[in-house]
């Protein structure tokens, strides 16, 4: 469903869009660059690691002793002791909990550095726009693939780094019995633990694409027949839209199936790889061909052998899973490293005091591949003044918003703010003194207090109460149990439409910005809210410049001059 | 709350029951692959218990048979085929689920209808046929095949294992048998830890996403470094409340763990004991029987463990399954609309509407939508009804497409109320024009062609032509065949209409219904709009809801209502 009355470029450009704006990166490239980020923890990183390490090993030494314990028997002596075997028991349940604490510890904190690097580049780069854009769900697929990359260190380094370390165990061990056997167990392991991995991961990757795409195809499709329920129900065409769906679903699974299969190829190749290996301990145990191997030797080597296999089994998942982790850092290392504000212009001066916003011949659009939003847009809005921005949908109301925030950049043309050229004032100063309320202004899960202080964050008590008051919201939260402190949203209470934009809106006002942008702050409120809604701004906004944007006016709102907006240009209405 | 986990518990209950039909193969082959297991460790412990011997009786190794050494590998093969066609089965199992509950679901929101979108938002309902599904692959394909395996594999482990040596198998049992109490002891601890944090922790879990989204609110508001470095402090602490979690629940896992070692260190410990005392008889068949055995049956051990593990690593894919549920369970049940008795058609031309005093209340604590409305329209006349949104007008158009049903009173076509129609025979009888009209992924034909799919290309373009269509079609890049819709092609809310008004043509239905089709056009494009549906108009019954002060171009009667009650009447209505 297309959802006609938003602004049009949808996620889908938005995204291509910071792929052409960046050089393309590769899988590798992109998952180097989330692994530099993480230098700070990479000392704890190594220890997790060695962690993993010193477990492996014992666990691979308790195997080993075990049979040894039971086999040195025939030599009439104890060579290994019941206190030993104790010790490498006790020591490998110990180290081997302390490990897997120690590396979920390390990953939560190199996690959480990631969240925050990549916040940090949303807020300084392209995201203003996106975020304008409304591409929330753009967003919340880009939060999954941070959420994805846990799997890097936990799932494929720390498996990849045991194994490294097993296989020289394993060929020295075996090398001091016959060379031949070690470089034969070595090369089966090697296939096991890297080949059998890599090769998945490869072959995978192609098809993990294609899933991607099948599983975007079943999700449209979905969104399609949820939001067309009244046509579908009005045209009679349940059979039809389901079957197209159910085929979207088909191909979806018929492609998971494929993959599944795969992997159930390579899990067999890699114990396959195991299984011969332990073939060829026990042919040289019976002394077969010229493997000789002494019986002692012989048992301490197979214990020690399928206990090495079964911990290369993780590095297969591991390979299945590489491709995933690989796209999901790309798309994350893409959206946080590009976006148009690298090629802003390095603003220095503060916003002036005067308000008078003058916009001549502005030229912009989204991106080179769409059409021209403004095409000469000219427009003088007076300090003080209470303006309307008319248009029908589509017409790049809210790109005027995003222009005036410096969340856009035009082409060509002049917009200054009290005579000073928008582009040459520091986004944040500009940004102290326009404020914006829209409906894309969120609100967040977060308390009521929380939410109102990210517009003035030393505002006082009574400076809350009082924006609350304007905004006609007050009652409402004073009835509120836990009242300003309410939790908001997920895990709190919800509040309704009207009341979500009244805080809102004391948001916006508790700013003290001298220009209010009001962007359809009054969409998907009924009537009489709406109403009301507006005639609230018209008294708590005084003194202050407002732009009102709107598709159209209810009729309640006092204004200076209205604007129309139409092919890319601005024309007086009557006031 | 206790109902709601009654049910999320009995959903649970049904759903195992089917996964467990469906994974059966998933765990006869588990079950084979053990026993292959048990067979190798048989083959691999013969070997090297005769070499043993041969070194205490000196013999040379060339005596050993070779045999169980080519078993061993012949079973491996089996076995590796055996885990393949297993993996195998349980990704099959998996997608099965899925397609089975994706149809469910489904079927449910049809079911539901519009209805549905006003309790909850289409995103979130997409969602859970999409997202939510998905991620109940593990709980078909994992968790109830292991679910099953856990405690038949060890016992099936444990019968040749006490057959062989029976102090081992006792050994082996009462640590495999602690496992399931550490499991229940650990898990019960790591519950309540998550329990006392469950509130913060969403919240903090929640945190990161929901400054994503808000991203331009912050930074507009200048508070964007602010905002990471708050960012920063919640990951911190979120990192450091999972972690009081995980202390908890990985003492299950190593309690896995430490039972394995135990049983390792104790069988061998016991086994190499009665290996010495044998010694001194010098090589005998008891010597090579107690070696082989002890060899068999360490070798078992990390095969008795497995089943056990797995279990532990599935746990994490039920509680997916809950959280599923929950939001399943909020569906209403599918079912096929009940075709009403006595179902009967109308005449497809010439319709005349009327509503009897119907009364209609969405939700008691608003008051009621619509209170005691009357009016008729005759055979190919016009009605507009207006008035403020929130007076009725969309409830009514709702019920005309018997999306919802009067509460009392009654609607008739031609006489006959509303709900003895056949359903397919309604939805013939009637277009309707909303206020967005909903373009569906796909080409700008196929759009139209969704009124009537077996259109043929002459009737297309008369209703392209009709609807002003044509006149829009030079500016989009491929002409009809434009794809359109999500990743589509943008078009605006004026020929968005366009499109509706085509399908309504193609559709040619008697009875149309405009839900306010400009409320969210210019005037200009409101005009012209108007005058494509004034042509659509002509000879059918019209019901037109608006608040438009562009109505005049409609001649007709016309009914104002306020508050879900009819305020005023002109004409004949």
């Amino acid at each position: 469903m297309t959802p006609l009355d938003q602004t049009p470029p949808s996620p889908v450009i938005a995204t291509s869009q910071v792929e052409t704006g960046t050089p393309v990166l590769t899988d590798r490239q992109a998952i180097m660059r989330i692994l530099g980020l993480w230098h700070k923890q990479v000392p704890r990183l190594l220890i997790g690691v060695m962690l993993a390490l010193v477990a492996l090993c014992l666990g691979l030494v308790l195997m080993q002793t075990s049979g040894l314990r039971l086999a040195s028997s025939v030599l009439g002596e104890v060579v290994i002791t019941t206190a030993l075997l104790r010790w490498v028991g006790g020591g490998r349940v110990i180290l081997r909990y302390a490990e897997r604490l120690f590396t979920h510890d390390a990953m939560f904190r190199a996690l959480a550095d990631l969240r925050v690097w990549f916040f940090h580049s949303l807020a300084q780069g392209a995201a203003a726009g996106l975020g304008f854009r409304r591409a929330g769900d753009m967003l919340s697929r880009l939060v999954s693939d941070v959420g994805t990359l846990d799997g890097l260190y936990l799932r494929i380094l720390v498996p990849f780094a045991c194994a490294c370390l097993t296989l020289p165990i394993l060929v020295f061990q075996l090398g001091q019995q016959s060379i031949l056997l070690a470089v034969l167990v070595g090369a089966l392991f090697a296939s096991s633990a890297f080949l059998v991995p890599y090769l998945i991961a490869r072959s995978g990757r192609a098809e993990g694409e294609r899933l991607g795409k099948s599983l975007a195809a079943l999700r449209i499709g979905v969104l399609d027949l949820v939001g067309g329920l009244r046509e579908i129900r009005a045209f009679g065409a349940e059979g039809r839209i389901l079957s197209h769906v159910q085929a979207d679903d088909a191909s979806l699974l018929t492609g998971q199936m494929r993959l599944a299969r795969r992997a159930a190829y390579a899990n067999a190749s890699a114990f396959l790889c195991g299984q011969a290996a332990i073939f060829l301990v026990l042919l040289a145990a019976a002394g077969a061909f010229s493997l000789h191997v002494s019986a002692l030797a012989a048992v301490g080597s197979l214990f020690l052998t399928v206990a090495s296999f079964e911990s290369a089994a993780a590095l297969t998942r591991a390979g299945l899973q590489a491709g995933a982790m690989g796209a999901a850092a790309r798309r994350v290392v893409e959206v946080a490293a590009g976006g148009p504000s690298a090629a802003q212009v390095e603003a220095q001066t503060d916003a002036p005091t005067g308000t008078h916003i003058h916009l001549e011949g502005v030229k912009f659009r989204w991106s080179p591949q769409r059409p021209l939003v403004f095409d000469g847009l000219t427009l003088d809005i007076p300090a003080g003044a209470r303006v309307a921005i008319l248009g029908p949908s589509g017409v790049g109301k809210s790109s005027l918003a995003a222009l005036l925030l410096k969340a856009a950049i035009p082409e060509a043309g002049s917009m200054t703010l009290g005579g000073e050229e928008i582009s040459h004032i520091r986004a944040d100063s500009l940004r102290r003194r326009i404020a914006w309320l829209s409906q894309a202004t969120h609100l967040f899960d977060d308390t009521i207090r929380a939410n109102l202080l990210l517009g003035r964050p030393d505002a006082t008590e009574d400076d809350l109460w009082k924006a609350l008051d304007d905004a006609a919201v007050a009652d409402v939260v004073k009835n509120l149990p836990e009242g300003l402190d309410t939790w908001l949203g997920e895990g709190g209470i919800k509040l309704s439409g009207g009341q979500g934009r009244r805080i809102a809106l004391a948001r916006t006002l508790l700013t003290q910005a001298p220009i209010l942008i009001l962007d359809e702050p009054a969409t998907g409120l009924d009537a009489q809210t709406e109403q009301d809604f507006l005639r609230t701004l018209n008294t708590v906004t005084e003194g202050r410049t407002v732009i009102l944007i709107a598709h159209r006016l209810t009729g309640v709102e006092s204004l200076d001059r209205i604007w129309r907006l139409s092919g890319g240009k601005a024309a007086a209405a009557a006031a | 709350m206790s109902g709601n986990k009654a049910a999320i518990r009995g959903w649970t209950r049904t759903q195992s029951r089917l996964g467990r039909q469906a994974a059966r193969p998933v765990v006869a082959f588990g079950l084979l692959s053990c026993l292959l297991g048990v067979g190798q460790a048989w083959c691999v412990a013969s070997v090297l218990g005769h070499a043993l011997v041969g070194l205490v009786s000196g013999a040379g190794a060339n005596a050993l048979a070779l045999w169980p050494v080519f078993t061993f590998a012949v079973l491996a093969f089996i076995r590796a085929l055996i885990m393949a066609l297993s993996d195998t089965a349980a990704a099959k199992a998996g997608i099965d689920a899925r397609r089975r509950l994706r149809g469910e679901v489904l079927a449910s929101i049809l079911t539901g209808g519009p209805a549905l979108l006003r309790k909850t938002h289409s995103g979130e309902l997409a969602n859970i046929a999409v997202d939510r599904v998905e991620a109940l692959d593990g709980f078909f394909a994992r968790w109830v095949p292991a679910s099953v395996l856990w405690y038949m594999a060890p016992i099936l482990i444990l019968l040749p294992v006490g057959f062989i040596q029976p102090y081992a198998a006792l050994v082996l049992g009462l640590c495999g048998a602690s496992v399931p109490f550490g499991q229940a002891l650990f898990g019960i601890g790591a519950a309540m830890a998550s329990r006392n944090q469950f509130l913060a922790m969403t919240r903090l879990q929640a945190r990161f996403l929901d400054r994503v989204k808000g991203i331009a609110t912050i930074v507009l508001a200048g508070r964007a470094d602010d905002e990471t470095q708050r960012l920063g402090q919640a990951a911190d602490e979120l990192r450091q409340r999972t972690m009081k979690v995980l202390r908890v629940a990985f003492l299950s896992s190593a309690s896995i763990d430490c039972a394995m070692v135990i049983a390792l260190v104790l069988i061998a410990i016991m086994d190499g004991r009665q290996a010495m005392a044998l010694l001194s008889g010098g090589a005998s068949p008891a010597l090579t029987y107690t070696l082989t055995s002890g060899l068999f049956v360490l070798l078992v051990i990390p095969e008795f463990f497995a089943p056990l593990r797995g279990l532990a690593l599935a746990y994490q894919d039920r509680a997916h399954a809950q959280g599923a549920a929950t939001a399943i369970l909020d569906l209403p049940e599918a079912q096929q609309r009940p075709s009403p008795e006595g179902a009967r058609t109308v005449s497809a031309s010439g319709i005349m509407i009327s509503l009897e005093d119907v009364c209609f209340t969405w939700d008691p604590a608003r008051g009621p939508a619509l209170d005691h409305v009357s009016f008729t329209v005759p055979a190919g006349e016009t009605l507009i009804l207006a008035g403020p949104s929130g007076s009725g007008k969309s409830t009514i158009m709702e019920l005309l497409l018997g999306f919802i049903q009067p509460d009392s009173g009654s609607v008739r076509l031609n006489g006959a109320p509303l709900e003895s129609i056949v359903p397919d025979s309604l939805s013939r009888m009637v277009s309707w024009i909303g206020q967005r009209p909903v373009l569906f992924a796909g080409t700008l034909k196929d759009n139209i062609l969704f009124a009537r799919t077996d259109a043929d290309e002459a009737d297309l373009l008369a209703a392209v032509k009709a609807a002003a269509v044509d006149q829009f079609l030079p500016s989009l890049p491929d002409g009809l065949e434009t794809r359109i819709g999500e990743g589509g092609f943008g078009l605006s809310g004026g020929q968005a209409q366009r499109i509706a008004i085509a399908r309504a043509y193609l559709k040619n239905a008697p009875i149309l219904l405009l839900d306010e089709p400009t409320a969210h056009l210019d005037p200009a494009t409101e005009k012209s709009v108007f005058e494509s549906l004034q042509r659509l108009a002509l000879r059918r019954t019209v019901v037109l809801a608006t608040h438009s002060a562009a109505v005049h171009m409609f001649n007709g009667r016309r009914v104002d209502l306020q508050a879900g009650h009819v305020a005023a009447r002109q004409g004949a209505a």
